[in-house]
């Protein structure tokens, strides 16, 4: 038998634009999700530098294969998995949103964000490059796919990872929210019909770890969720507050899925017209 | 087409999730800066009752000061309210008549200035004080200018608009009082006619000549929902109003951006250089 996954999402608060802080904040919460004897945690989107960097973008960018500011984390992915965010930098003057997963002492992937929102308070064309390619990870016997928050809205990417054979959708986010009539935050309601439905047509499971804490008067939501194959929501951590969340992933509940609803195998390519 | 009565509707918020996102922003402004605390004007009024009562909730009553600032032609209403607000907050106030400050300046200088110019003084002293008390006690100042306001100008600039940080500057006037009746702050302040008491009698509907709901909802549809002045009348409001609403929101943009400075380096402060300040 399968030994479930055992995921660890960290819906932190993050220090913007500072490594110091936010490496020791790091390394605090793989503390905890060890003790707790997770396997894989994800930290949100950005996480060693903060969000909203505007001009500050470059001052906290980092070339990850060279950079001793990781070392402290890549000796902690000795004994636990990590997804971590930050500001890359190419060498060839191109700084990209990025994704890392650090898996037994190195780097094993690195997702660079392919959607960059820029439009109402998001400007991140300005400052990041759009990352060009899309593969899974290949820890994990290849069943895991990383996508950065803005990603998520555009349904092929993820259709991509999961025809390719992801069975575990990590989604890391620093989405922020705003406040309506409704009980949860309005900008949380759209993004949960979101991670349900990717959830449901994928057949997969969708982990969806979103930042808290404020930024230039802009506060992030929270609201973590980790979504079974089909829709349902396993966990959900609360809006607003720090908190970890835990949850077991059996990897085999895709392919039970699977069987009876084989939508993610029924690719066609031969559709004319609007496709 | 989005209808008046929809408009109601989408300016009402959760009262519960909206009282613990403005907590959490006072105690994530206090923790972040390393400030011991919020000073604060209680002018009687309902936006600095609802600015105190959240601070109150976000950080305990310690850790909030309350100052009323009295010039000589105060209503003694406000002071009355001011003291009823501090009262059920259980917050004790410091009083510090503002009188003879505001007429040395013009008894001296300036006796001819129109009452306008000396409210808007009584407005910068107040914000003087409240920023030196700040610094004394190392806290922050608290802002009370909701959105409504804000965008229609009505304040004056670095006076009641200048704060370090503000909870309600997103808020229309009509959500202010949603929250503030929430909160169960005192009906005789959440009730009253708003008024910014800078001269006997003065309120501020009859100042600007419509009613704050009628603002709010011109305000939502032009400045959130991007609608066109004739767009929006169309939705049943008075075209005289809507117009009158969008030149003021219009030619008061100058007080929302602050520091305009000329650019010649490419890299100004705020136009090449846009730095956070978190």
């Amino acid at each position: 038998m399968h030994r479930p996954l055992i995921v660890g999402l960290a819906q932190t608060d993050v220090r913007l634009g500072s490594f110091e802080a936010n490496i020791q904040l790091h390394l605090e919460w793989i503390e905890r999700a060890h003790q707790q004897g997770v396997d894989l945690l994800i930290f949100p989107e950005l996480s060693l530098t903060g969000y909203r960097l505007l001009h500050l973008t470059g001052r906290m960018a980092l070339q990850p294969e060279s950079s001793p500011i990781l070392e402290p984390l890549l000796e902690a992915s000795r004994k636990i998995s990590l997804v971590i965010g930050l500001v890359e930098e190419d060498g060839r003057g191109v700084l990209y949103n990025s994704s890392l997963m650090l898996s037994e002492g190195r780097i094993a992937h690195t997702h660079r964000k392919l959607y960059l929102p820029t439009y109402g308070i998001f400007q991140e064309g300005r400052f990041f490059g759009s990352g060009r390619r899309l593969a899974l990870s290949p820890t994990h016997d290849g069943n895991l796919g990383i996508l950065i928050c803005e990603d998520l809205w555009h349904p092929h990417l993820a259709r991509s990872l999961a025809v390719a054979g992801a069975k575990v959708l990590i989604v890391s986010s620093a989405s922020p929210g705003t406040v309506g009539s409704g009980p949860v935050p309005a900008s949380q309601e759209a993004w949960e019909s979101l991670i349900r439905a990717t959830a449901l047509v994928n057949t997969c499971w969708v982990i969806y770890c979103n930042r808290v804490g404020w930024e230039e008067g802009s506060f992030y939501t929270g609201g973590s969720l980790v979504v079974r194959p089909g829709g349902e929501v396993l966990e959900r951590a609360p809006f607003l507050d720090q908190h970890l969340l835990t949850a077991e992933i059996d990897l085999r509940e895709v392919d039970r899925l699977r069987w009876r609803l084989p939508l993610v195998q029924a690719r066609r390519s031969d559709i004319e017209g609007a496709s | 087409m989005i209808r008046r009565q929809q408009v109601r509707e989408r300016l009402l918020l959760n009262a519960d999730l909206a009282t613990s996102v403005l907590c959490s922003f006072i105690a994530d402004a206090i923790a972040t800066s390393g400030c011991g605390g919020v000073v604060l004007g209680l002018s009687g009024g309902v936006d600095s009752a609802l600015s105190a009562a959240l601070a109150v909730r976000a950080l305990g009553q310690e850790q909030v000061l309350a100052f009323n600032l009295p010039y000589k032609s105060s209503s003694p209403d406000s002071a009355a309210d001011a003291e009823a607000v501090a009262s059920h907050l259980s917050l004790t106030t410091r009083t510090i008549d503002i009188s003879a400050m505001v007429d040395t300046y013009f008894d001296s200088n300036e006796e001819e200035a129109d009452e306008v110019r000396r409210g808007n003084k009584m407005a910068r002293e107040r914000m003087s004080i409240l920023f030196d008390q700040a610094k004394k006690h190392g806290f922050l100042v608290l802002g009370t200018s909701n959105k409504t306001e804000i965008l229609l100008g009505y304040s004056t600039i670095f006076g009641d608009n200048a704060s370090s940080i503000n909870p309600l500057g997103d808020l229309y006037k009509q959500q202010v009082w949603q929250l503030a009746e929430h909160l169960g702050l005192p009906p005789r302040v959440v009730s009253k006619k708003p008024s910014a008491d800078l001269w006997p009698g003065q309120t501020d509907e009859q100042e600007l000549g419509f009613e704050y709901e009628v603002a709010d909802e011109v305000l939502y549809l032009m400045f959130d929902r991007g609608l066109a002045p004739d767009e929006v009348a169309e939705r049943g409001y008075p075209l005289e109003v809507v117009k009158k609403i969008s030149s003021l929101e219009e030619h008061n943009r100058f007080k929302r951006r602050l520091m305009l400075i000329a650019r010649l380096s490419g890299s100004a402060i705020n136009l090449d250089r846009e730095i956070p300040r978190d």
